[in-house]
């Protein structure tokens, strides 16, 4: 009975030491923020974009380098792509016509994009749905007046329906950023128009870009239409060649003139000092020779 | 575009198809893209938000947008050039742009956000501020205000003209820079510039340089002692098509930058026409009277998003020190 | 060349043996001038941040030193130029002492600004990138024009002197010291024709001297003129640096005259009516740099264009007594001391040119330290060295170690030739015996 009780106890104590992996301290993994994007740009072509950061000191840190599984469909979901996070911990896939997208009884698609996680992040996915809207963009003169007029339709039932409601923002994109123009809402014809600025500077041609984007559309995602014409005002980029100034390569040219006239002045009288010790030397030298002679 | 690149029939070279796309050669490290680098074209027409055609080593063509193409490191790409290249480059400068800065005084509460920026991506010493926080008081019937000063790039710049050797040079896109290799340390640009926006190396600075680096006076890294040092709205970011790294540390949105040319300032959240952004807030440049035309606009502090004194609340004791006595200027 | 035995036996014994007072005093000149060796390589080994310069006080000590010495080169100049032109008889025994200060004081100078410079390494980049809208261009190039025209003025002047030297069959020196006279003489006989050459080129030189002499001060004076600092852009201050410079360098020629005179035992040549003449003038030319002065800063203080009137407080409060010293007694005590017969006598004299030299230092102190310690911009700093400027040792070593070097190459120069001119000491004997 006692070597029973001493038995047990003995696989007790050393029974520890061999499960320690399973009573091991978890170690607390990152947890990621990871978000999805729809953009349908101004070729129709789709794409999906997907960022992968996490939050520290409320700095948000981009996580590069990771694989990302992009997939179609809510309750059965197909794999469309596995893409890789760059140094700013974004990564892009365009949609081709080979992936097949599972669209639901409205005729939306369900977008998901999923992080498998690995030893120090968690796993992290992020949805979208999207329905697929055509965007136009008409941009005409109506009494002199440059005019962007904007229309918006989906596909229902095979036929056409316009978007109403919706926010449609026009930007004309410069270096740093978009300069935005204006924010239309859609009527009911699903049409809306606005003004476009008679004094904005375009090229040296005068060609402005001008974008008509659902901006970050609950039901759209990102589409967005872009036409390139010359509504601007033409830029003048010459820059004055061989320009004299102050704080030029070349100085002024009254600068340099004065400065020759001097200098030229200046060392011409000495010139004619050293001159006149030459010919002191050249005197003596002679007056020498004569007296050696005598 | 992927069959293309391989479908390469009619025979030419593989330069002459790059050349024909508008993709050119050079080399930039890409961290995280497993191994392989994105090359990017010197000639790649490329505006932020539109695709690039780049060819990946293996050959093919890929198209990645714009904003994926970015250096390893923020202080330096690894541009492959040499000195002589870099130093031609800073002095053209980037073709048809005339940068400006503008400066909301009404949201600015001494945060030092971009005083810490630029010192980090310039490996400045901690006593060297190219950007310098003021708090001003034109009067001692008028308000305080706290006064960001970069340099003002101005466009009659006194410490131009006083240079005896060109060490510091204004490009055509208006930015000021300084070649650290051909100053010789005179300080007359120090007593030149009435905004007293420049900093002198009087010791060696001791900071530790990434390796690699070639000297580039778009970054002026390293400060060289005897040599003379300043803001130069962050050359090297905007040939990225990046903004300085002020305007996007300031968490405030004070900082906005763009091109005039363009007439578009931006703050990184928020894009205004410049015009109308001095039109409406009826911004102005600072001693206007002096005559340098500065590229560095202020927006009144009027209507201000702070109190004055939170500038000094949440600061070390050796910066709120600076400003115990402050008088009229 | 034939001269007097009197003159020479008078003008020519430190030529001949040199004492031991002279080797003690060039032993302490050297142990100052040792000192700020050691100080300037401490800056060099250390960086700039030994001195007490800071990035708002960016000029000290040395461009202070630099526009003090430039000025001193005046003597020569004004005296020995001026006088030349007019033939004014008396300025013959110190017109040598006073091109001697011109170019001695053009040789230090340019080594302030050397001090100065933070890359010595590059020093040749004035020469290989010049930029000719630098005012500090202008000044390369002017100051090295007038040390060339300076120098071959005093050469041209030593001529004569170094051909009666070469024919003194009595002259005690070494070997090297006759076969130098020789060559430098270039076989001066002092016939007609050689001495119309020489006359010839000596004036055309005291008129170029004049000339460069305006310009170069000039230029140094727009270096400051030109900025947009208060205190600075004054449109008065190229004539102002000029009549300060001239100032000083008579201030000088009298305090070298007063030295020379007593340890060379010349109280026959330099007398009472020199120092009274040169003392005069030093008035005249005080009275000058008072109105200058004056009209600089009645227009500042009245105009009250804010920055101006900050600048003005500064100098009442921090400057005070180093402002009324420099522009009030400066300039007064000289002016009363001489304007009064009772007054003039060789000592008092000599004291009101001391304090005019040092009143000279201290004005131009005032006029670049106060303007750099007021910006635009506020200095809101917490570290006291770079709100206010304090000088520290190694600019007070080097500062003496150019008062030291100056003292050093006369001393050597006495050595070699006399400090006064024995051809024209000898052209006024003659004057005088055909009376």
């Amino acid at each position: 009975m006692i070597k029973k009780i001493i038995y047990t106890i003995l696989v007790l104590s050393v029974l520890p030491f061999f499960t320690a992996g399973t009573f091991a301290q978890e170690v607390t993994k990152i947890s990621p923020y990871i978000t999805l994007q729809y953009l349908k740009n101004t070729d129709n072509q789709r794409i999906l974009q997907t960022t992968l950061t996490y939050s520290k000191n409320r700095i948000e840190i981009p996580l590069s380098g990771m694989e990302i599984f992009l997939f179609t469909g809510t309750d059965k979901k197909e794999k469309i792509a596995s893409v890789v996070t760059d140094s700013k911990g974004i990564a892009k896939f365009k949609l081709t016509g080979d992936s097949k997208l599972i669209s639901d009884k409205n005729g939306a698609w369900a977008f998901s994009s999923e992080y498998k996680g690995n030893d120090t992040i968690a796993a992290g996915t992020s949805e979208i749905i999207i329905k697929d809207v055509n965007l136009e963009m008409l941009l005409t003169l109506v009494d002199s007046i440059k005019t962007i007029t904007v229309k918006a339709t989906v596909m229902e039932n095979g036929k056409e329906k316009p978007v109403t409601g919706e926010v449609v923002k026009i930007y004309v994109p410069r270096m740093f950023s978009l300069l935005p123009i204006g924010e239309l809402t859609l009527n009911d014809a699903g049409e809306a128009s606005i003004e476009f600025p008679s004094d904005l500077p375009g090229d040296k041609e005068g060609n402005v870009t001008l974008i008509a984007k659902f901006e970050e559309n609950p039901t759209f995602g990102n589409v967005e239409k872009r036409e390139t014409l010359k509504w601007g005002l033409t830029t003048d980029y010459s820059v004055p060649t061989s320009h004299r100034a102050l704080w030029t390569k070349t100085a002024p040219k009254w600068m340099i003139y004065t400065l020759s006239v001097l200098l030229t002045g200046v060392w011409g009288h000495y010139l004619f000092a050293l001159i006149s010790l030459i010919r002191i030397k050249m005197d003596a030298k002679r007056k020498a020779k004569e007296e050696y002679r005598i | 575009m992927k069959d293309e690149a391989e479908n390469l029939n009619d025979g030419s070279s593989r330069r002459n198809f790059l050349k024909k796309v508008g993709v050119g050669v050079g080399a930039i490290s890409v961290a995280g893209i497993a191994g392989s680098s994105l090359l990017k074209g010197n000639e790649a027409k490329a505006k932020s938000g539109n695709l690039v055609k780049l060819l990946s080593p293996e050959g093919k063509l890929v198209e990645v947008d714009q904003d994926d193409i970015q250096s390893a490191k923020d202080i330096q790409p690894a541009k492959n050039e040499t000195v002589e290249e870099h130093k031609l480059e800073a002095r053209a400068g980037l073709p048809n742009r005339k940068f400006a800065m503008v400066i909301d005084l009404a949201r600015c509460k001494n945060a030092r956000k971009c005083v810490e920026a630029c010192q980090e991506g310039h490996l400045l010493p901690k006593d060297h501020e190219w950007m310098r926080l003021y708090l001003l008081q034109d009067d001692n019937t008028t308000a305080k205000y706290w006064f960001p000063r970069p340099c003002f790039h101005c466009d009659k710049p006194m410490c131009v003209s006083v240079c005896p050797v060109g060490a510091t040079y204004k490009r055509p896109d208006g930015i000021v820079l300084i070649d650290n290799q051909r100053c010789i340390g005179c300080k007359f640009c120090m007593t030149g510039c009435p905004f007293s926006a420049r900093v002198f190396n009087w010791k060696d600075p001791e900071v530790k340089v990434p390796e690699g680096h070639v000297y580039d006076p778009e970054t002026n890294i390293p400060a060289t002692e005897g040599t003379v040092g300043k803001c130069v709205f962050c050359a090297d970011k905007l040939r990225l098509g990046e903004l300085p790294r002020c305007v996007t540390a300031c968490p405030m949105g004070v900082i906005y930058f763009g091109d005039i040319l363009e007439d578009t300032v931006t703050n990184g959240n928020e894009t205004e026409r410049f015009s109308k952004l001095m039109l409406d807030r009826a911004g102005y440049r600072y001693r206007e009277e002096l005559g340098t035309l500065p590229s560095v606009y202020y927006l009144p502090p009027t209507q201000r998003m702070f109190p004055v004194e939170s500038g000094l609340e949440d600061a070390d004791k050796s910066i709120k020190d600076r400003y115990k006595n402050i008088g009229p200027r | 060349m034939e001269a007097d035995r009197k003159l020479i036996s008078d003008l020519t014994p430190e030529i001949e043996r040199t004492s031991i007072k002279w080797y003690i005093t060039f032993f302490i000149l050297f142990a100052f001038f040792a000192v700020g060796v050691y100080g300037l390589y401490q800056q060099i080994s250390k960086g700039h941040i030994v001195t007490g310069m800071r990035d708002n006080v960016v000029w000290g000590f040395y461009i202070v030193n630099f526009i003090f010495f430039m000025g001193l080169s005046y003597s020569g100049a004004l005296i020995s130029g001026v006088l030349h032109l007019f033939h004014t008889g008396w300025r013959k025994p110190i017109i040598r002492m006073a091109e001697l200060i011109t170019i001695i004081s053009l040789i230090i100078g340019p080594f302030f600004i050397f001090f100065c410079i933070g890359r010595l390494d590059r020093l040749h980049f004035l020469f290989l990138y010049p930029r000719i809208q630098s005012p500090i261009t202008w000044d390369v190039i002017a100051i090295i024009t007038d040390l060339a025209g300076c120098f071959l003025y005093l050469y041209l002047s030593f001529i004569e002197d170094f051909a009666i030297l070469r024919d003194y069959p009595d002259l005690k020196v070494a070997p090297w010291k006759k076969k130098l006279y020789k060559t430098l003489s270039l076989g001066f006989t002092g016939t007609e024709q050689q001495h119309k050459i020489l006359s010839n080129a000596r004036m055309v030189m005291a008129a170029m001297v004049i000339a460069i002499a305006i310009i170069v001060y000039s230029v140094l004076a727009w270096i400051f003129g030109v900025t947009l600092q208060p205190g600075w852009h004054s449109t008065i201050f190229g004539p102002y640096f000029v009549i300060a410079a001239v100032f000083s360098g008579t201030g000088l020629l009298i305090i070298l005259m007063w030295i020379f005179r007593k340890i060379y035992h010349l109280e026959e040549y330099i007398t009472q009516r020199h120092f009274v003449n040169v003392g005069v003038l030093l008035t005249v030319i005080a009275a000058f740099y008072g109105y200058f002065t004056f009209s600089d800063y009645l227009t500042k203080w009245y105009g009250s264009i804010k920055m101006d009137s900050i600048l003005i407080d500064k100098l009442f409060t921090d400057y005070y007594s180093l402002f009324i010293f420099a522009n009030y007694i400066g300039i007064l005590l000289p002016c009363i001391i001489i304007a009064f017969p009772k007054f003039r006598t060789i000592p008092n004299i000599t004291i009101a040119a001391i304090i005019a030299v040092t009143a000279l230092w201290v004005n131009r102190y005032i006029i670049v330290i106060p303007t750099l310690e007021t910006p635009f911009l506020p200095i809101q700093d917490t570290r006291p060295d770079w709100i206010t400027y304090s000088p520290t040792w190694v600019e007070w070593s080097l500062t003496l170690a150019g008062v030291s070097v100056f003292a050093m190459l006369f001393m050597l120069v006495s050595k070699i030739a006399p400090i006064i001119s024995i051809s024209e000491m000898q052209e006024k004997d003659k004057n005088e015996i055909l009376k």
